[in-house]
Parts: structure tokens; C-alpha cells; sequence
């Protein structure tokens, strides 16, 4: 059996395990969060280094891929370093290939991105893939890292505005310690209710809602009206959540497994144990061409026949 | 040392290069703030006020900041002539900001994007 783990900043609540078959191949896959203890992450780390096949690094980004440029989280990699032996790998890798391709067959097949579709993606710089394949399609989309991040009540609208920000922001913003750009630990579970408030009218504008889903959750006005949900690392909890605030319809790029949508960085760790081949050999073909074996396709789950955007 | 005419100088400048962005006059608009700036090797200290996107900066003590920047004239200087970045020596300790993470992180954003790459 192959045993993948995911080490989270994330909050133990969600700690969850399954076992599964992917290709043949019999799986183990658990997630341990640490309620954002840097220190017991990297604990963690060390005592499974050798002992699984591979380990997924959650509720923190390692590396930013912005277009052509990579930036690399120091944080993330303290807790990267921290690993020797086995594949350790953070989610980007899969953002940057299975959310794009995600999107775009959305769009294609399912009729559910049209140009012109009002999107939010609550932060993109952590997902660029997603951002561009939005553009591409020619939806409106509102990239909200400057409003969710910062606190900064100024929407960027286009890659090249987003791309020229990261130029300028990110290389000093992956040095600052990550709980200030990003919710860990308890964080993750409750709602910044001064800013959801302040924040609503960019929730209520748009007809999809796209994006980390820690970010989406603590900025989550008490009401939607219908919006498409497009995220992952969704449990039970997190879904009835969504339904009770009145979204339409959620959308998870990584595929359900027992009631569970896993974060990035545990799929990424599992294709990664399935491919047997070291972490820096492998290429976005690789993903793509392994995630086309496995057949994955995205979750969709309708909270109501009357959702803001009726897919065609 | 930094002379209090120097790091005054590097205020203009900053101020100078905010004026310039108006993109950044957009960003502030909600957020009114009064900044003090403490020189720990001359005893100089400024003020700097931002109210509705509109930056000035004065001479002497703020009346109950909301933020406040402490370091020597000579990062100080640095910083505010953009010849370094603020996060390293926030980090380091040799700049010290109190008020809220939030608002020290919009500092920082703000820092940045008048004198980012």
C-alpha cells in the first residue's frame, strides 16, 4: 500500500484518512493539520521523512508560479527543507495544470463559463492557472488578492495588472512570516466578519466564486444568492456550509474521495507516489497525462435548480 | 548617522513618489491613518497623515498614532529613498512597526508599490 500524507498549517479539525485504489495501485492517504504550529509542522516532517511514499505541504504555498516567474515562499520552504527522502511537494504543480484544464473543460463541455460570466477568484497569484484559463475564456473576472490579502478595496481585472503587481509585491511578500498573508491555524475556522461585510459587494457582484476555499470561507458574506462555488479542500461540513448561505452549485477541481475534497497538495503528493519518478523530473505533460489515465473530473454538486449561473 | 534634514529629504521623496501614483491614491482611499515616525539615534520624528488616498507628512510628535515606525536615521533614510525595502529590516528587528498585522501589512504593500522592482 502507498501511503501519502499531508502535513497542514491548517487547523486538526480537519484531519481526515482514506484508503483507495488509483491505478491498480492500493492507497493510504491522511491529512495531520497542526493548527498553524510552525515549529510542530516541521516536527511532523522529519519523523515522516523515509517513511511514506510521498507528503503533500498544506495550508501553505511553497512556490508561486506568475506567469513566466516563480517565487518561492520562505516559509514554505523551511518546512520543504525540513524533508530529505521522500517526494515532498506543495500543490503548485497541479494548480498550474489540473485548474486550468479544469476551467477550460468547464467551459467547453459543461457550458459553465461563458465570456462575459462575472467571476471573483478570491486570490489568483496562488493560482495563476485558474486566472489565465478565466481571461482566456473571456469571462470578467475580479482578482482578489489586493482586497482578501491585503485588505485593500482595489479589484486588479487583468493578468498583466496581476502579473505586474506580483513583479513588485512579490519578492518582499514570501519573506514576511505566511500567517500574515494568509488564514492558518484557528483562523481557518472562523469568519472576519468586518471585512465579509466590507468586502460583500464583491461576493454579491459576481456569479462564480473561485479559489482557496480558507480564503472564500472567511470572507463569506451570510447570505449568496446563487453563485457557482469553484474550489477544493471541501469536507461535509464546508458543503453544508455553502448550501445554507445559498450557493448555487460547488464545484471541486480535485476529485471527491469518501465525502472529501483533498487540498492540491494531496493530490499532487499522490500522482506524484504513482509516478515514481523524482519530484524536479517531473513535467506539467506528466500531470496532465497521468490525471487523463486516472480519469479524474472535477465534483459538481447543485445546492439548487435556480443557481445564478445555468450551465448549458 | 542620517542627518534629520536627510531623513526629512527622504520623506519628500516618498511623499513625491506617492503623489505620482495615482493608482495607490485609489487603494488609500479607505484608509485613514496617522503614522509616526520615530528616529531613534537624533530624536527627529515626523508625522505622517493619510487621509481619503491624500499622503502629507509633518514635522514633530502624532497625537495618538495608529501605527508607528522606529528605527535608526540611517534605515529610516534608506527606506524612505527606496534604497531598501522595508521587510528585511522588519524581520531583522532593525525596523520596528507597532500597530495592528493588518495595518503593518498595508504599510508594507504601500512601501512596495511606490518603490517595488
Amino acid at each position: 500500500m502507498k501511503n501519502v500524507v499531508s502535513v497542514s498549517l491548517g487547523s486538526a479539525k480537519r484531519n481526515h484518512i482514506v484508503e483507495t485504489e488509483l491505478l491498480g495501485h492500493k492507497f493510504r492517504i491522511s491529512r495531520i493539520g497542526t493548527d498553524g504550529d510552525f515549529e510542530r509542522a516541521i516536527d511532523i516532517l522529519k519523523s515522516l521523512d523515509g517513511q511514506v511514499d510521498a507528503i503533500g505541504l498544506g495550508g501553505i504555498d511553497v512556490y508561486l508560479v506568475v506567469g513566466e516567474k516563480c517565487y518561492t515562499v520562505r516559509d514554505g520552504l523551511k518546512l520543504m527543507d525540513a524533508v530529505n527522502k521522500t517526494p515532498v511537494v506543495d500543490g503548485s504543480g497541479l494548480k498550474n495544470t489540473l485548474e486550468r484544464e479544469v476551467v477550460l473543460s468547464l467551459a467547453k463541455k459543461g457550458g459553465f463559463f461563458k465570456p462575459g460570466t462575472k467571476v471573483l477568484m478570491v486570490s489568483a497569484l496562488d493560482r495563476f492557472g485558474m486566472a489565465e484559463a478565466f481571461e482566456e475564456i473571456g469571462c470578467l473576472v475580479t482578482f482578489g488578492d489586493m482586497i482578501f490579502i491585503a485588505g485593500i478595496p482595489y479589484a486588479v481585472r487583468t493578468v498583466a495588472e496581476l502579473e505586474e503587481l506580483a513583479a513588485k509585491l512579490l519578492p518582499e511578500m514570501v519573506k514576511l512570516p505566511f500567517h500574515m498573508l494568509y488564514p492558518t491555524g484557528k483562523k481557518q475556522e472562523t469568519v472576519d466578519r468586518e471585512r465579509a461585510v466590507k468586502f460583500a459587494s464583491f461576493y454579491n457582484e459576481a456569479e462564480v466564486i473561485a479559489g482557496d476555499f480558507h480564503l472564500i470561507k472567511r470572507f463569506l458574506p451570510e447570505k449568496l444568492h446563487g453563485q457557482v462555488i469553484l474550489t477544493n479542500t471541501t469536507t461535509e461540513e464546508d458543503v453544508l456550509c455553502l448550501e445554507n448561505a445559498g450557493a448555487g452549485c460547488l464545484i471541486t477541481t480535485t476529485p471527491e474521495l469518501h465525502g472529501r475534497s483533498f487540498g492540491t497538495n494531496v493530490m499532487e503528493a499522490v500522482l506524484v507516489a504513482l509516478m515514481g519518478k523524482p519530484v524536479e523530473m517531473i513535467r506539467s505533460q506528466d500531470y496532465l497525462d497521468i490525471l487523463k489515465q486516472l480519469n479524474f473530473s472535477p465534483r459538481i454538486k447543485y445546492f439548487s435548480s435556480e443557481y445564478v449561473l445555468q450551465a448549458t | 548617522m542620517a542627518t534629520h534634514q536627510e531623513i526629512k529629504e527622504s520623506l519628500m521623496c516618498f511623499l513625491d513618489n506617492y503623489q505620482k501614483n495615482e493608482r495607490l491614491k485609489i487603494m488609500n482611499r479607505d484608509w485613514n491613518r496617522v503614522i509616526s515616525i520615530l528616529v531613534r539615534d537624533n530624536q527627529s520624528q515626523f508625522t505622517m497623515v493619510l487621509e481619503k488616498g491624500v499622503l502629507e507628512i509633518k514635522e514633530g510628535a502624532a497625537q495618538n498614532p495608529d501605527l508607528t515606525v522606529e528605527a535608526d536615521s540611517e534605515v529610516l533614510a534608506d527606506l524612505f529613498y527606496g534604497d531598501i525595502t522595508p521587510t528585511e529590516p522588519y524581520i531583522n528587528g532593525t525596523l520596528k512597526i507597532l500597530g495592528s498585522e493588518e495595518d503593518i501589512l498595508r504599510l508594507d504593500f504601500i512601501s512596495l508599490l511606490i518603490w517595488g522592482e
